[in-house]
Formats: C-alpha cells, structure tokens, sequence
C-alpha cells in the first residue's frame, strides 16, 4: 500500500506521473517536429519518438499500480484505484497500437506531417485525464483536451474534401456535446454544491435526487451519449469513420470510445450509486436502441468501413448494457469488454487500412474476395476479428459478452440479457458474410491488396492483437479474476460473487 | 440576487441555442449557436456561485479557455471546408451519407 496526498504538489505530481508523461511526451515530439518536418523519414522519426515516450508513462503506471497506489484521507479530483490503473492501461495500449498502425498508413497516403503524432499523444492524455477524473471539472477538461485534438486528426488528410467534411461534422456534434454535458455539470453541482465525483456520491447518499440533479443528470448522459455513440445520438459517427484516416477512425473507435465509457462508469458508479432507479430506465433505453438500430442497419451496409462504424455503434450498446447493473459485476464486465474490444477493433480498422487506398471509402465484400488465397495470414486476422466482434466462443469477445451476461443476469434484468443475444446473433449477418467472401469466393485477376503490403509494425500490432484476443479466448480464468477485482476497488458492494466465471 | 431568473435566463438561452443549431444551415451560425449554449452555461455557474461559493466563477475562466481553443480549431476546420466547396453551407455539405 502507498498512501499518496492529494492536497500537496508533490502529492498531486506522483499521482499524475503517467499523465504528466505523456503530455511531456508530445511537447518533445512537437520540438522534434520544429526540428525535422520535411521528409517521411521525419515524420516516422516523430512516430518512434511517441511511442517511445508512451514507456516511461507506462513504467510510471505500471509502478503506482504495483505499488497499490491509494489516496491519503478524501479522494481529491483525481482518482487513484485500480479501476483507473486498468482504464490508463487500455488507453495506453489503443494509443500504442494506433501509432504502429500509422506508420505504414501516412506514407502511403503522402501524409507528411509529423505533428500528426503530437496530437495522438495530447488526445491520449486528454483520455486519461478523462477516465481518471474524480471532478466532474477534470472530465470535462480531458474530454475537451482529447476532442480538439481529434477533430484535427480527423481532418487530417487535408487533400481530402471527405476528411474535411468528416472533422467538420464531429466537430459540430462534439461542441454541441460538450456543451450538453458541461450544463448537465453545472446543474449536478447547483444540486449538490460538489464537483468532486465522491462528494456528490456522499451528499445524495440515501436521499432522493432532487429535479435539479435528475435534470443535470440527463444532460450529462446527452452529453457521454454523443461521445460515445449510442442511438440516437450516433448518427455522427458513420460519416465521420467513413470520412477520417483510417488509423484515427480505429483510435475513435476505441479510444474516444473506451475513454468516454470508464468517465461514464465512474460517474455513474460513483456519484450517483444511490439514484441507479432514476439512471437504470435511461441507460436500458440507450442499450436497447443502440443494440437493435446498430446491429440492423450494419446489416445493409455495403462498404466494410461503415459497417465497422454500426458495429462500433452496437458495442457501444453492449456496453451500456454491461454498465446497466450497477454492481460489481457490472464493472468488471466493462472493463473485460472493452478490453476485447478495443483489442479486436484496433487489429480490424488496421487490417482494413492496408485493404484499401484513398481512405478506404472503397473497401466492399468485394474487395476480401478471395484473400485466403493470396494472403491466408491477412484472411485468418480478418477472420479472427468478425468473429471477436461477433462474439463466437473461442474468442475473447465472446468472454466480453459472457462476463455482461452474467452482470445483467444476476441483477434479474432478463429482458436485456434476451436483447443482447437476439441482437448479436443477427449480427453475424454482416459479420460472416465477410469471412465467406475471403474464404469461398474467388478471388479476381487482380491482387486484393494491389501490391500494398503490412510494414513491419502493422503486422507485429495485428499479430499480438490476434494472439491476445485467442489465447485470451481460451484461456479467460485470470483476466476474469483480474477484472472484477479492478471492479471491486470502485465498487464495494453488491454482485461480489462471480457466478459461474473466472473458474 | 436573482437567482431564479437568472438560471430562467440561462435556460432559455441554452434552449435558443440548441433550436438554433437543429434549425440553421450554415457551419458559421452553427458555431455561433453552440457558444451562446456554452455561455449559458457560463450564466448557470455564476448565478449559482452567489450562493455555493467562488467555485463556479473558477470553471467559468476554464470554460471560456476551452471555448476559445475549440473556436481555434473549429473556425481551421470550417477554412478548410471553404476551400474544398467554396461554401460554408451544410446543404452542399453532403458527400458522406448516413
């Protein structure tokens, strides 16, 4: 155990240590763009110097965790627990896989522009500051921070009028979002006269949330429903995937998504356990709509970038699912589930990006046609991927699913646990359809890939994710254990005991 | 002094805010529309600051920060929409359809 105080600087500066890191980590990469900005050979110098930077934050990390790292007295506007160790963790890595994916992607659209990966690192702090915030005030802080910076990356194909129109459209949705979720802040603190997330939890301890409360309540769920995608509020996030860098729309999918549910989870786990019968009946209606809207328009989708946007949209209600109980199941399955997911996302939006070229607004059913021929590694990843996005048995997706299951179950919302299954099993309707092509149909004169081919660090990132998501798929007993004791250090109460997983 | 008319006032100019950007078309407005919503806010936490205290004055320098580096970044991005299209106008905005 290492108490840490969070009213002293020094206090305040080891708690943030891997932050701070991070945000140091792109100051240098933005001197190094200052200095070295004209070749590609700069640009992937830019590259190696991020991801170097992501060790340190990482070692720092990994020390405050090993550590037990716990706040002195009150939490003070920054969290310290093992839920906000993991959710760094998951950040750190979606951060780490989208840099190596995007360095065989700039060149070979002639993005020169090592600044590039500045912006992915001050987007990542932004994250991590938002997925470890005790203050609603830091929430929105790092929200804003990871926004900007991904609407510039989204519009960073600047020869590009579609990544133009995509950055301007999620910049339009997002500032309306941020403005939602900041009056929902405001009228949370009007109700409680608190920011600090387990000072509002303590003040509406037992009572009733007053109108003020439910109303900032909503807002804010308005506001994380937009950033994270859930229907109806999704209608953004096609058009902006479609639009954007590949990488980016990979790092949106997974880490914007990530960052705005661990926030959501906290929020709602931590400041507002005690109204769960006022935020319950919103989040269920959330999941729902997203599950089934997300799932059967995913369906008619003939382009595999817009189909991966519905089907990032269908996760995100999963996810509201997973969170819906409340307890400390609850918990753990989002943390579980992310954790597939992002793995499995991340390796998806990377094989994709090496299938197309000019953005990749191109990719259809067609285009896999055949690849099992030609490239059987590319068309076992791929594989791999729709089916850890499915969930089939075998794959850690389906333990992500299995770990929501059994949250939703144990808290006797039957319903919902019907709802999922229904809606993931129509989802192989547009999953399977692509492994068939790659594997039964025949493959045109014309190689799938067009002579374009994986760098070295595309495919160590796509391998290791594959591993991960099998052998984690087989093997889930200790990732199972881990999650809910992650859970346990944010919920002390109900849904303890691991019924049925983890053995 | 006036605290419920002036969270009334800030209401409503929130409420203006989100009408206008549902209704209007041009990118410009638009933003236009989502900083009066972000300075409505900005109204909330300072008539609510008369009574909880110095706080919500505080988030009010942070927010107008934030609204200044999201108007940087917003007005880069809406230029580079302008030299694709010639126009700020979400009506000829259309090439990515949902």
């Amino acid at each position: 155990m290492m108490p840490i105080d969070l009213q002293t600087p020094s206090g305040v500066t080891l708690a943030l240590l891997p932050e701070i890191l991070v945000c140091a980590g792109a100051m240098l990469v933005l001197m190094v763009n200052a200095w070295k900005h004209h070749t590609g050979a700069d640009s992937r110098l830019a590259g190696k110097v991020a991801l170097a930077s992501l060790i340190p934050a990482a070692a720092a990390l990994a020390w405050l965790w090993a550590g037990g790292a716990e706040p002195e007295g009150r939490p003070f506007m920054v969290a310290l627990d093992g839920f906000r160790f993991a959710s760094l963790a998951l950040i750190l890595i979606a951060t780490a896989a989208t840099i190596l994916l995007s360095f065989g992607y700039l060149e070979r659209e002639g993005l020169i522009a090592p600044e590039y990966y500045s912006l992915l690192l001050f987007a990542a702090s932004g994250m991590m500051f938002m997925a470890g915030a005790e203050d609603l005030m830091v929430l929105f802080l790092g929200l804003e921070v990871m926004s900007v910076s991904v609407y510039v990356l989204a519009g960073f194909n600047r020869g590009s009028i579609f990544s133009a129109e995509a950055a301007l459209k999620y910049f339009l949705v997002g500032a309306f979002a941020s403005a939602f979720l900041l009056y929902g802040i405001a009228l949370l603190w009007g109700a409680t006269g608190q920011t600090g997330l387990s000072g509002i939890g303590e003040r509406l301890a037992g009572g009733e949330l007053p109108l003020m409360g439910k109303l900032g309540l909503g807002l804010l769920l308005i506001g994380m429903g937009f950033k994270v995608a859930a229907v109806p509020f999704h209608m953004w996030a096609p058009d902006v995937y479609d639009g954007s860098p590949t990488p980016i729309a990979g790092f949106m999918a997974t880490g914007v998504k990530a960052a705005g549910f661990l926030a959501l989870v906290r929020i709602l786990y931590v400041a507002v356990p005690d109204a769960a019968s006022t935020w319950q009946p919103v989040v269920a209606a959330l999941a729902v709509a997203s599950m089934v809207v997300g799932n059967l328009v995913a369906l008619s989708q003939r382009s595999l970038k817009r189909m991966l946007a519905y089907s990032s949209i269908a996760h995100a209600g999963y996810l509201l699912t997973a969170l819906w109980p409340g307890t400390r199941l609850g918990a753990g399955a989002v943390v579980i589930y992310l954790a597939a997911y992002v793995l499995t996302t991340v390796a998806a939006f990377g094989i994709l990006g090496v299938l197309g070229k000019g953005g990749e607004r191109d990719v259809t059913l067609d285009s896999v046609a055949g690849l099992s021929k030609r490239h059987p590694w590319l068309a076992f990843a791929l594989t791999v991927c729709m089916l850890s996005l499915l969930g089939f048995p075998g794959t850690f997706g389906f333990v992500g699913k299995w770990a929501i299951l059994s949250g939703v179950v144990g808290a006797r919302h039957i319903l919902l646990a019907v709802i999922l299954v229904v809606t993931s099993l129509i989802s192989a309707g547009y999953y399977l359809p692509v492994i068939m092509a790659a594997y039964m149909r025949d493959a045109g004169a014309e190689d799938p890939l067009g002579g374009r081919r994986f760098d070295r660090a595309g495919v160590v990132t796509v391998a290791v994710a594959i591993t991960v998501i099998l052998v984690l798929g087989v093997l889930p007993g200790s990732v199972l254990n881990s999650a809910i004791e992650i859970a346990g250090t944010l919920v002390r109460t109900g849904g303890s005991s691991l019924v049925g997983i983890g053995r | 002094m006036l605290l419920g008319p002036s969270l009334l006032v800030s209401a409503i100019l929130f409420t203006i805010g989100v009408v206008g950007v549902m209704l209007r078309r041009n990118a410009i407005v638009l933003f236009m529309c989502i900083e009066l919503m972000l300075n409505a806010v900005n109204l909330t936490f300072v008539a609510l600051s008369q009574v909880l205290g110095l706080g919500g004055q505080v988030m009010v320098f942070f927010v107008m920060t934030v609204a200044a580096a999201e108007a940087a970044v917003g007005l880069a991005i809406i230029l580079a929409i302008f030299r694709h299209t010639r126009s700020v106008d979400l009506k000829n905005i259309n090439l990515l359809q949902g």
